[in-house]
């Protein structure tokens, strides 16, 4: 099987907007994705959650789009969209009928270039209440739902970009002002700080000329790129850090969580397929192990999360069967963990981890949309939208000796935060005991 | 600070030239034992999905084998007569397979996506899967057990502890809808291995299965792939016919579950009742007025839910359609000091609905459907999945065809006519799952009818015992 190489244009507006277009004509669709380089990283202290919070105020209305109509639009063009705010990035995307291709494109300038022009107390007021209740929806009414927050706060210093979720918090939320919004948009929401992406059923020239149409018109920010300065952070934690949560949860669950390499080392690749073969599936070790053989637990997981400005995260939890030994538990995972940075993975279990990635990259990339956001991501995090078609070869060829060499960089005792989480009713006595 | 300002277009883009789209054509045959086979050719998409479903599912299991439909997909990868569950796992991987087991309410199927030159031996190992289980004892129980675990879970979660409760006090004692799929613990507790093997045998009968395959087919023959596979299958001797599936709500006037967790910082809200069947006549003003209640982004429950009251991440409303009534319902989350005033406005919306839709509305739901048609069929699993579906739902082949212009007749009337006979405020029961204490006195008062509260132990304080620098 070959995936097939996607051919695309890669160039920029005078403004600065970086412009990528990949044309496929299968179906008739096209996907509009936008990344801009600003994510909860980029938020001032006392702002936690404030990238994410503008995303939503995005939707609320520009010059000549009023609240709640870019949707409208696009839902009744049959079209879908969404936004979604990340650590690194914040990206905006809509997939339509191909013939409606350039309200997709007018929408998205019209929001870059006159946001402020429709903001309102009102709104801002409106989507803060929607943020919250989707905090409590997300984090706070969850079982296990601290986790993330909790993870953050243990592998990133406090002051660090990365110490803080992008949900933010309620009193950070409470104090965002109209004046945020304005300042965070002049500084983050230029042209020259986004990529925008057009793959699908679509021209390339014409698409270029409508970019210009609608985008040229918006001035670049002269002061970009923000310079956040240096935050790169020593690769291991240094020493072990645990914590123990009493939850309102049935069961316990072990969370584990370790620095991992930049986003971009190939380190990291290896580090995706160890999660593989870790975790991926129930022939992987670590379910074999803990779910099918000793039965420990309910449920495994292992995979690793990529950031370029820091390092990288490399989580995974185990829940826990009602009854078994906690530290057994706990011990069998981290048994599975130190066996492969002593053993190389299996010629066999490295084919099959191969023949998975192969399958899922071509399985993902079936979708404009996802073409799309890669482009846009790659083009974005390392100025390189070719990545699109060199990633999957990249993961071929890791050995199985890099993978083995990556977990030991990683999954070590110095390395690991381990985040324990504890039944309401059983916890007081535990947590002194685990103390 | 202020930077030069923009210049941008203020005239709206109108549309270019819809490409014509229809969907897909497909090919159905049948072999010597009546399996029916369907093939799609999607040029272009190498990646191939294919899907064996058996029509009945779920809703057909015997009431004191609650679960064991769902139980058996879970096992059914566990082990073949030719492979152990490790040997069958690494067989797919080796071929970048993926296979899923899945029993819905109205079938059971095993999938797999599979790269277009490796079809051939991931279709035998479907048949070795689904010929020749072998269902190890031990493994059942671990996936039973594994199951029991998971109701826990579903109590502790306050979403899935609102839909297990919404459906309970919705349907009828004698209806299986009033179950979670996976069945509760009073069933699942007892299920092994014959009762697994007895719901598969029941539905194994190459008459009520089919198999659909989608994607670029260039040099492949579906039918005769199927035929060297499956054409030997003959029905098992407990093999029967689909059951009528009972959907008898509850109670016809309007009532309050109130489960109460303390310190829960949201309600979970969920209003509604029996749905409608899939097969009905008016199914596409059916999804129309289901858009529009509750469907789009701008339907009326979030517009005003979200959007101008700002008491909700999202508002969302719709039918559930299965062979037979599934559910209608509203499903939200609150924070705790609005959930009465929010039920009041979904109850209130759902109302309103009765006195008509603008034109605006309509249209707009209208073409929301019949545009994201082609979007929504942008991959052959996608393609497969509403095949499969269509035939164990017992539709006819020209159903999808059909499917647009149907949604683009629906009128103002059509739309005020099924909201008439299928949403019917008076009738639902009103599901709240929070802090119960903090609103109690604001429910009583709103009078919206009888309430029964379930009270869960209060838990310890949420302290936090935390060691964060222990060695």
């Amino acid at each position: 099987m070959r995936v097939p190489t996607i051919e695309f244009s890669d160039d920029r507006l005078p403004n600065g907007l970086r412009l990528i277009v990949a044309e496929d004509h299968l179906a008739p669709v096209a996907a509009v994705n936008i990344w801009y380089a600003v994510g909860s990283r980029h938020e001032p202290p006392g702002r936690h959650g404030f990238a994410h919070l503008f995303e939503h105020v995005m939707f609320q209305g520009s010059a000549h789009v009023s609240k709640a109509e870019h949707i409208g639009l696009i839902q009744s063009i049959g079209g879908t969209m969404n936004g979604t705010t990340w650590l690194d990035r914040t990206n905006y995307f809509e997939t339509v009928p191909s013939h409606q291709l350039e309200l997709a494109l007018w929408l998205e300038a019209d929001r870059m270039g006159t946001l402020l022009d429709a903001l309102s107390q009102e709104n801002l007021d409106n989507q803060r209440d929607v943020v919250k209740n989707e905090k409590r929806w997300s984090y706070d009414n969850r079982p296990y739902g601290s986790w993330w927050e909790r993870l953050l706060a243990g592998l990133f210093p406090p002051g660090h970009p990365y110490h803080h979720t992008t949900i933010g918090s309620m009193a950070d939320l409470d104090a965002a002002s109209l004046d945020d919004v304005k300042s965070f948009f002049r500084t983050h929401y230029a042209p020259n700080n986004a990529v925008l992406s057009v793959v699908g059923d679509v021209d390339r020239p014409q698409v270029r000329a409508w970019a210009e149409r609608y985008f040229g018109g918006i001035p670049a920010n002269p002061a970009l790129p923000v310079d956040l300065g240096d935050h790169s952070l020593p690769p291991l934690l240094g020493r072990e850090r645990r914590e123990v949560v009493a939850d309102r949860v049935p069961l316990p669950r072990i969370h584990w969580g370790f620095r991992a390499p930049v986003y971009g080392d190939p380190r990291l690749d290896a580090l995706d397929l160890a999660g593989q073969i870790l975790a991926g599936g129930k022939g992987s070790r670590l379910h074999r192990r803990l779910v099918r053989e000793e039965r420990l637990a309910q449920d495994v997981t292992l995979f690793s999360m990529g950031l370029i400005g820091g390092p990288s995260i490399a989580a995974g939890w185990a829940t826990a069967r009602p009854g078994v030994d906690l530290a057994r538990l706990e011990a069998v995972y981290w048994e599975e963990l130190e066996r492969i940075t002593s053993e190389p993975p299996s010629a066999d279990e490295l084919d099959r981890a191969r023949a998975l990635t192969e399958a899922d990259e071509l399985g993902s990339l079936q979708r404009v949309e996802e073409r799309a956001d890669r482009l846009s991501m790659y083009a974005t995090l390392f100025d390189d939208p070719d990545l699109v078609n060199r990633m999957l070869p990249r993961y071929l060829s890791v050995t199985a000796e890099q993978i083995r060499d990556a977990c030991r960089d990683v999954f070590r005792a110095d390395n690991r935060l381990v985040l324990t989480y504890l039944p309401a009713d059983q916890a007081s006595g535990d947590a002194e005991a685990a103390a | 600070m202020s930077g030069p300002r923009s210049t941008v277009v203020a005239e709206r883009p109108s549309p270019g030239e819809p490409r014509p789209y229809a969907f897909p054509p497909f090919e159905r045959s049948r072999l010597d034992n009546g399996l029916s086979v369907i093939a799609i050719h999607l040029p272009g998409r190498p990646l191939i999905a294919a899907s064996l479903v058996a029509t009945g599912g779920v809703a057909d299991e015997p009431d004191d084998l609650a679960g064991a439909t769902v139980l058996m997909a879970r096992a059914l990868t566990e082990g073949t007569e030719r492979y152990d569950a490790i040997e069958l796992v690494e067989a797919g991987e080796r071929l970048g397979a993926s296979i899923h087991a899945e029993a819905g309410w109205d079938s059971i199927g095993l999938s797999v996506d599979v790269p277009a030159e490796r079809l051939a031996p991931a279709l035998d190992l479907v048949e070795e899967i689904l010929a020749r289980p072998t269902f190890p004892e031990t493994e059942v129980e671990r996936l039973r057990d594994e199951r029991l675990n998971d109701i826990l879970q579903a109590r502790a979660d306050p979403r899935r502890r609102a839909e297990e409760t919404f459906v309970r006090a919705v349907y009828a004692d004698s209806s299986p809808y009033r179950r979670p799929s996976a069945g509760l613990e009073a069933t699942v507790g007892r299920l092994d291995r014959a009762a697994i093997r007895s719901v598969l045998a029941r539905r194994f009968d190459p008459r009520e299965m089919t198999l659909v395959v989608g994607g670029d087919l260039t040099g492949i023959d579906v039918p005769e792939l199927a035929a060297a596979r499956f054409g030997g299958w003959q029905p098992s001797a407990a093999a029967r016919a689909v059951s009528a599936t009972d959907a008898t709500p509850a109670a016809r006037h309007r009532r309050v579950v109130a489960v109460h967790r303390p310190g829960s910082v949201q309600t979970e809200i969920r209003i509604g009742h029996p749905g409608v069947a899939r097969r009905i006549p008016d199914f596409h003003a059916v999804s129309v007025t289901g858009t529009i209640v509750g469907g789009l982004f701008n339907s009326r429950l979030n517009r005003k839910l979200r959007e101008e009251k700002g008491y909700t991440y999202g508002a969302h409303a719709g039918f559930d359609l299965r062979r037979a009534a599934g559910p209608f319902g509203a499903r939200l989350a609150v924070a705790t000091d609005v959930t009465i005033p929010a039920t009041l406005d979904v109850l209130a919306e759902l109302e309103a609905i009765h006195a008509g839709v603008t034109d605006a509305e309509l249209t707009e739901a209208r073409d929301y459907l019949v545009g994201v048609f082609p979007l929504r069929f942008e991959t052959p699993g996608a393609v497969v999945g509403a095949l499969a579906s269509l035939v164990t739902m017992g539709l006819p082949d020209d159903e999808l065809a059909r499917y647009r212009p149907a949604i683009e007749a629906v009128t103002v009337d059509d739309v005020a006519a099924a909201a008439a006979a299928h949403i019917r405020p008076a009738e639902m029961a009103i599901v709240l799952v929070g802090d119960v204490d903090a609103f109690l006195p604001e429910l009583e008062a709103a009078g919206l009818g009888p309430i029964e509260i379930e009270r869960d132990p209060a838990p310890e304080p949420p302290t936090e015992a935390t060691d964060g620098d222990a060695d």
